[in-house]
């Protein structure tokens, strides 16, 4: 049994509880596969990672477990080992920027601010469009039944994991939408990873913090409706961007998601020059302490 | 605000064989720290988030003969009683001092009123015992019952007829011909659904001898079919209520009123669970809990 250095955070989080939920081990470098894996399987969270000494050229290198495999690379994982990273001195961001070893490569974090307002951003793999499986149409009009739809039409989208990507007419649509989870289940029964709906904010919400507003379901993998969503949201914003339909300014907004499950969290999305999606938020470290496993 | 946090495995006797546990010290006011007592929305806040089966949070007692008071969570609402969520708190609370057992006993103050655990043994040895409400038989059962026959298929039943029992929660025990047979099953997830439903149920445990020459006595897997549908890894009252059920038929393995159960391998733990039926027929269930994650809780 060794004790090592642990942290449960909460990322895209602007107070403890308001995002999604990630345990961090650090000092990971004598566990070995089998172990990370139990490890990760007894924590019941989403995602756990374990950090590494890198390669050279990266600041860090980080593991990402689910409670059934490991993955190449995630979103909210990412960005809350860039902050676990920076927060217990592993590493120094230079020009506001760190370079991440995962099992997806080497891929750059940026960092704005300190503190407790610091935000981490990761680039997203690129977002395409994909064509949907034949007989498609009737299982969306079944999975949207009686949803007020907005301006563009649902899509199949694919940046690494596969969305359905649905615009509902406001906010309030959103909002009120009581997910069919039979219907949603069987509009992702060809791998897609599930369905998300999304509205512009409205006029009141706009001037606030946040410009759009999001919902996420993984019916078919057991989750109802995921709190915080980071590929969901890249995808979205790919999405909008070949529409032109962008919110916010300069290629920047505010996404809110998970306050229809008893969270309240905050993605902050932009789009840079070269097209590519950043994804990022804050980070609150709930608990501090050791881990012994 | 800073609390003391412990996340610690129970029925464990190496890590991760388990059910985890998170508990949370110091929910109560501490003026002299600055410190507020948690309320009930921010208690449910935290068990969600922990996305553990059950989160804990221990208080001063307030009645007398009480060591402590616990209030205990799942990420839905908060639950009476619980036998893992008791003998892990029980064992939080001995390693950071709160209490101290006396004659090897803690009483614990809850909603389900006082209520004993035995500590026995010492370090790593060290198991903690709950003494469970008592359970009551509502009907037996024929395995050819319609309502039973989808959740148990095809399943070669045991000496004993299938049995409704009530010990705060109700289950429907099912003895299964043997070890292997048990091991092998794969839960009829629909049919175990719609059998909770029909009868106001957790769900199907079904259980078997073990065979020869292992560690355990007891063979057990629980099958949650509402509202929703998992395997549990290590179920402190369900076995306590099944211990109720073989004592009422004088079918107690193990000798002496105790025997030790295997639980969970088959969705990746390996729970050991330690029953005992006392002289005057009220059970205990307990086992070795081991403490994982250390540190303090910021909310």
């Amino acid at each position: 049994m060794t004790v090592r250095r642990y942290l449960q955070l909460d990322v895209f989080a602007d107070r403890p509880g308001a995002g999604n939920p990630l345990a961090v081990v650090l000092d990971a470098q004598d566990l070995d596969e089998a172990a990370m894996q139990a490890f990760a399987a007894w924590t019941n969270l989403s995602e756990t990672i374990f950090l590494l000494p890198p390669d050279p050229g990266a600041d860090y290198r980080v593991r990402i477990f689910t409670p059934r495999q490991e993955l190449p690379f995630a979103g909210h994982p990412s960005v809350g080992a860039a902050w676990a990273v920076l927060d217990s001195g592993l590493a120094s961001a230079r020009d506001g920027a760190l370079v991440q070893q995962c099992a997806a490569g080497h891929l750059p974090v940026t960092i704005d601010g300190q503190g407790d307002g610091r935000v981490v951003g990761v680039r997203a793999p690129r977002a395409r469009r994909r064509e949907p499986a034949a007989g498609t149409p009737a299982l969306l009009d079944a999975a949207l039944a009686g949803l007020p739809r907005g301006q563009s039409a649902p899509a199949l989208w694919d940046n690494g994991p596969q969305w359905w990507l649905v615009e509902l007419a406001d906010e309030a649509a959103v909002r009120a939408m009581v997910p069919d989870l039979a219907a949603i289940t069987a509009l992702t029964r060809h791998g897609e990873v599930g369905m998300a709906v999304f509205a512009h904010a409205d006029g009141l919400s706009a001037n606030g913090d946040y410009q759009l507003v999001v919902r996420a379901f993984c019916a078919a993998d057991g989750i109802p409706e995921d709190p915080v969503t980071g590929s969901a949201n890249a995808a979205i914003a790919a999405a909008l961007a070949g529409n032109g339909r962008l919110p916010g300014h300069g290629g920047r907004y505010v996404a809110s998601q998970g306050r229809e499950i008893g969270r309240d969290g905050r993605v902050e999305v932009l789009i840079d020059d070269d097209g590519e999606v950043w994804i990022g938020g804050r980070v609150q470290a709930v608990i501090r302490g050791s881990v012994d496993w | 605000m800073s609390r003391r946090y412990l996340q610690v495995d129970v029925f464990a006797d190496r890590p991760g064989a388990g059910n985890p546990l998170a508990v949370v010290l110091d929910a109560g006011a501490c003026p002299e720290q600055g410190r507020g007592s948690l309320d009930d929305a921010t208690m449910q806040a935290i068990a969600r988030w922990t996305r553990l089966p059950e989160t804990t949070f221990v208080f001063a007692p307030t009645r007398p003969g009480a060591s402590y008071r616990v209030r205990i969570f799942s990420p839905r609402r908060e639950v009476p009683f619980a036998g893992h969520p008791s003998v892990g708190t029980a064992h939080a609370v001995l390693e950071a001092g709160l209490a101290q057992a006396v004659d090897g006993r803690l009483v614990q103050e809850g909603l389900a009123g006082l209520l004993p655990l035995a500590i026995a043994g010492q370090g790593t040895g060290r198991t903690i015992s709950v003494r469970t409400p008592r359970a009551r038989l509502i009907e037996t059962a024929d395995p050819a019952d319609p309502r039973l026959i989808g959740a148990l298929g095809d399943l070669a039943p045991g000496a004993l007829p299938p049995a409704l029992m009530d010990g705060g929660r109700r289950w429907w025990l099912a003895e299964v011909r043997d070890e292997a047979t048990l091991r092998q099953a794969a839960p009829r997830w629909a049919a175990i659904e719609a059998l909770a439903e029909a009868t106001g149920s957790m769900g199907l445990c079904a259980f078997a001898r073990a065979d020869a020459d292992h560690d355990y006595d007891l063979v057990v897997r629980a099958f949650v079919g509402a509202p929703a549908q998992f395997e549990d890894a290590a179920s402190g009252a369900a076995n306590a209520t099944l211990a109720a059920w073989l004592n009422h038929n004088g079918a107690l393995p193990g000798s002496g009123g105790r025997y030790l159960v295997s639980q969970g391998r088959e969705i990746g733990f390996d729970a050991r669970l330690q029953l005992q039926v006392d002289a005057d027929g009220e059970v205990w269930s307990g086992g070795r809990v081991r403490s994982v994650i250390r540190g303090h809780i910021d909310w």
